[in-house]
């Protein structure tokens, strides 16, 4: 057991922080992808779900919008098919970005029984049908992960982002951070190669995973623009100067500031706790992901309000940064489940354990 | 990082399920009455150090077991797993022993060290005063050179176990006030000597394990100052830093019980008909409480896990120290939102003790935001240590 990062996860996380400090907006994508931010994910050099954590933090502390953390979940929930699905793992390779397709009009995290469903089965081929919602960066996007029904089944495909029967519609608003593009996606017709789709068990234990690090990698991104919020209001705290004296001399927002770092940094341990559980498949590690997304999507948001009161009135204007990292942790909070989503399941899940002691007991 | 236990960790933490299975006694073992209680559990760190279990990461040379910190920590989470009643020496182990480590000369940790762990001697720590209590530095208590020896005067509060202590911790001003922080020492302090009174308090959970300490005269060796004269500060700052950060890690496990034990007490009983672990208000309440404790053990796990063999601790630690409050008092209000009505609509069956573990639990959970130096300490210590503000 080792408790604390690496010389080499500590340099990870410095060189990310440089890079995204350094390459334009419309690089960042390939800058990271050139780093090996994708590699990790697939587990080259014995890296994985730390790093990537690492990673997603520094996207949020920069506040960029690229998208890593559908692609990594994705490559990283389907590494544990070993050998056995190539067909599915060689679309997951390259430089290609991946979106999920998992949410559904009026559905939720649960994910329950997925109304897109094949309608039709040919000799090496399924026909699909549905509606996709919440689907992030599709424009970017080479191939899509997505959730459907076949028969009693769920199942989890790789399709072609510009296969035939698949239209994009942008949904500007539905997110509160138009800096994440998002859109619905209608599936009409649309053609699932058998050898690119995971049979029901694989599924599961994939649909599982993908839901697991999403959470931590959002989790992470949540964090990071959690505490690059703070270091800005602390910042504003140690030079604003009203009374003729430093705000940050008062009592009340030397203990605010104090509070947001205990969320930010308690928060930031959760997380990273949360990634290396899964790595080293700890029991009880997809609980310990929930546990870490919900109190890292509650504390961040925490983070952000207490920061728009250091800063006082100029962070209502749209041309101060602190709304950019407000929105950034509520979408971020939202993806893979929310506080009160996790909160219900693992609530749930309490109350089972109790039942289940108590017939044994 | 990686957690990824060894073998060998697998292997001790088989070992301490075996030995609890045997050993460990159930806590209606355990006397409710305080001399009766304080004993039994002396007997029982006894066994536990006997058997490798308490210091195991402490220097062998001074009767620790000279393991590597991660074993500690291994050992800890069985015993409180397994509801293991908690050791009477806690003073000793959690606070004042790291100090005698760092501080102490050799003859002192030899002298000391050692009984702290087998509990042999319990310890209590003189800290606060009636007059100094957040504001430790304009403490009062007095010690006065003659010589071969200091003569102590004063008065100390929230001496916890000072009644079963053989030895006290005391910070004592060996310097004028005016010198404020820099005038303070730390003297090791015989409870046995003449003009030490103690006066335990009864506390809001109904129990008296604190206590008033009055010092009349006490003649203290020169060679009971524990580190420089003057340098008390300095020790208390380390000694305080410990006790907040490494005691931690046991804690959240015996939060994580009580949560279990509040899920299943939820299945045992009923509001307006309807079974509380049934309900999803009361779900996610003892969900939220669960997510607080976790929060706890990770954070503690990634910020103090290396401080475990006797390091110095730094500010973080008050970072530890607020979550672990926090987590122990959403536990604590928890337990009564969740068990709501049924506490006050339940029969009874005579005796005090259906509900008692939970007020308890509530009750003593109120101590936490305040013991080992206040909420709002721990946000200055971060505002200036951490984030470097300005100063008030």
């Amino acid at each position: 057991m080792e408790l604390e990062l690496t010389d080499e996860q500590r340099w990870l996380a410095d060189s990310v922080g440089q890079l995204l400090a350094k390459a334009p907006p419309e690089l960042t994508w390939s800058a990271l992808v050139d780093f090996g931010a994708l590699t990790m994910a697939s587990g080259m050099d014995g890296l994985g779900a730390v790093e990537l954590a690492l990673v997603g933090r520094a996207l949020g502390e920069a506040l960029a919008a690229v998208p890593f953390i559908d692609t990594a979940a994705a490559r990283y929930a389907a590494r544990v098919l070993c050998d056995e699905s190539p067909g599915f793992a060689d679309v997951l390779t390259g430089a290609q970005a991946v979106s999920l397709c998992l949410l559904e009009p009026g559905g939720g995290w649960e994910l329950g029984r997925s109304a897109t469903t094949v309608i039709r089965h040919q000799a090496t081929t399924s026909t699909v049908e549905g509606q996709k919602v919440a689907v992030h960066h599709a424009g970017a996007s080479g191939a899509l992960l997505v959730l459907y029904t076949d028969g009693e089944d769920r199942r989890l495909a790789l399709i072609d982002a510009d296969a035939d029967g698949i239209r994009f519609t942008p949904t500007p608003g539905i997110s509160i951070d138009d800096a994440v593009p998002v859109s619905a996606a209608a599936l009409t017709g649309v053609a699932v190669s058998d050898e690119h789709a995971l049979p029901a068990p694989e599924a599961e234990i994939v649909l599982a995973r993908l839901l697991a690090i999403g959470g931590i990698l959002a989790a992470g991104e949540a964090v990071g623009a959690a505490t690059g919020l703070m270091a800005l209001a602390r910042d504003y705290a140690g030079q604003r100067r009203q009374f003729g004296r430093t705000i940050g001399s008062f009592q009340a927002l030397r203990h605010l500031l104090a509070d947001m770092y205990v969320k930010q940094t308690s928060a930031w341990s959760t997380v990273l706790y949360a990634a290396a559980a899964l790595e080293d498949d700890i029991d009880d590690a997809l609980r310990t992901a929930s546990i870490a997304k919900a109190y890292a999507s509650r504390v961040t948001l925490e983070v952000a309000h207490g920061a728009l009161q250091v800063f006082g009135g100029i962070a209502f204007t749209a041309e101060h940064p602190a709304h950019r990292f407000l929105r950034r942790i509520l979408v971020r909070g939202g993806q893979f489940g929310d506080a009160q989503h996790h909160e219900r399941m693992i609530g749930r899940e309490l109350a089972a354990g109790a039942r289940r002691a108590e017939l044994l007991g | 990082m990686n957690l990824r236990v060894t073998a060998e960790n697998r292997r001790l933490r088989h070992e301490v399920r075996r030995f609890l299975r045997e050993r460990c006694p159930s806590g209606d073992e355990v006397p409710y009455e305080l001399d009766e209680r304080v004993e039994f559990l002396r007997e029982w760190q006894r066994q536990c150090y006997e058997a490798g279990y308490v210091g195991r990461a402490w220097p062998a040379e001074f009767g620790g077991g000279g393991r590597p910190p991660v074993e500690q920590v291994i050992v800890d989470e069985e015993l409180a797993a397994a509801g293991a009643p908690e050791f009477p020496n806690i003073v000793g182990l959690d606070v004042i022993g790291p100090s005698l480590l760092t501080f102490g000369d050799d003859e002192q940790r030899r002298r000391y060290v050692p009984r702290i762990l087998s509990a042999e001697e319990i310890w209590c720590q003189g800290f606060s005063e009636p007059e100094a209590g957040s504001d430790l530095g304009s403490l009062r208590t007095a010690a006065v050179d003659r010589g071969e020896e200091f003569v102590v005067n004063g008065q100390k509060t929230w001496n916890s176990w000072g009644q079963y202590a053989r030895w006290c911790g005391v910070l004592a001003r060996t310097e004028p006030p005016e010198t404020r922080h820099k005038g303070i020492s730390f003297l090791i302090v015989d409870m046995r000597s003449s003009g030490v009174e103690v006066r335990p308090m009864t506390q809001i959970s109904g129990h008296a394990e604190f206590c008033e300490l009055f010092l009349g005269d006490v003649a203290v060796p020169k060679e009971n100052l524990l580190g420089a004269r003057g340098q008390g500060w300095q020790i208390a700052l380390h000694t305080l830093a410990h006790e907040r950060s490494t005691a931690a890690l046991p804690h959240q496990v015996k939060l994580r019980t009580v949560v279990d034990r509040l899920a299943a007490e939820a299945r045992t009983r009923s509001i307006e008909g309807r079974c509380i672990a049934d309900r999803e208000d009361a779900q996610v309440a003892l969900a939220r409480a669960l997510i607080g404790v976790e929060v706890l053990r990770h954070h503690a796990c990634l910020t103090v896990g290396k401080f475990l063999d006797g390091k110095p601790v730094g500010p973080e630690s008050s970072t530890v120290k607020l979550v672990m409050a926090e987590a122990e008092q959403l536990v604590g209000t928890t337990a009564l939102e969740v068990l709501g009505e049924s506490l006050y609509a339940s029969e009874g069956d005579g005796s005090k003790s259906a509900n008692r573990f939970w007020y308890e639990t509530y009750l003593y959970s109120r101590n936490a935001t305040v013991l080992g130096g206040t909420q709002q300490i721990q946000r200055n210590i971060i505002a200036d240590r951490i984030l470097r503000l300005p100063k008030e």
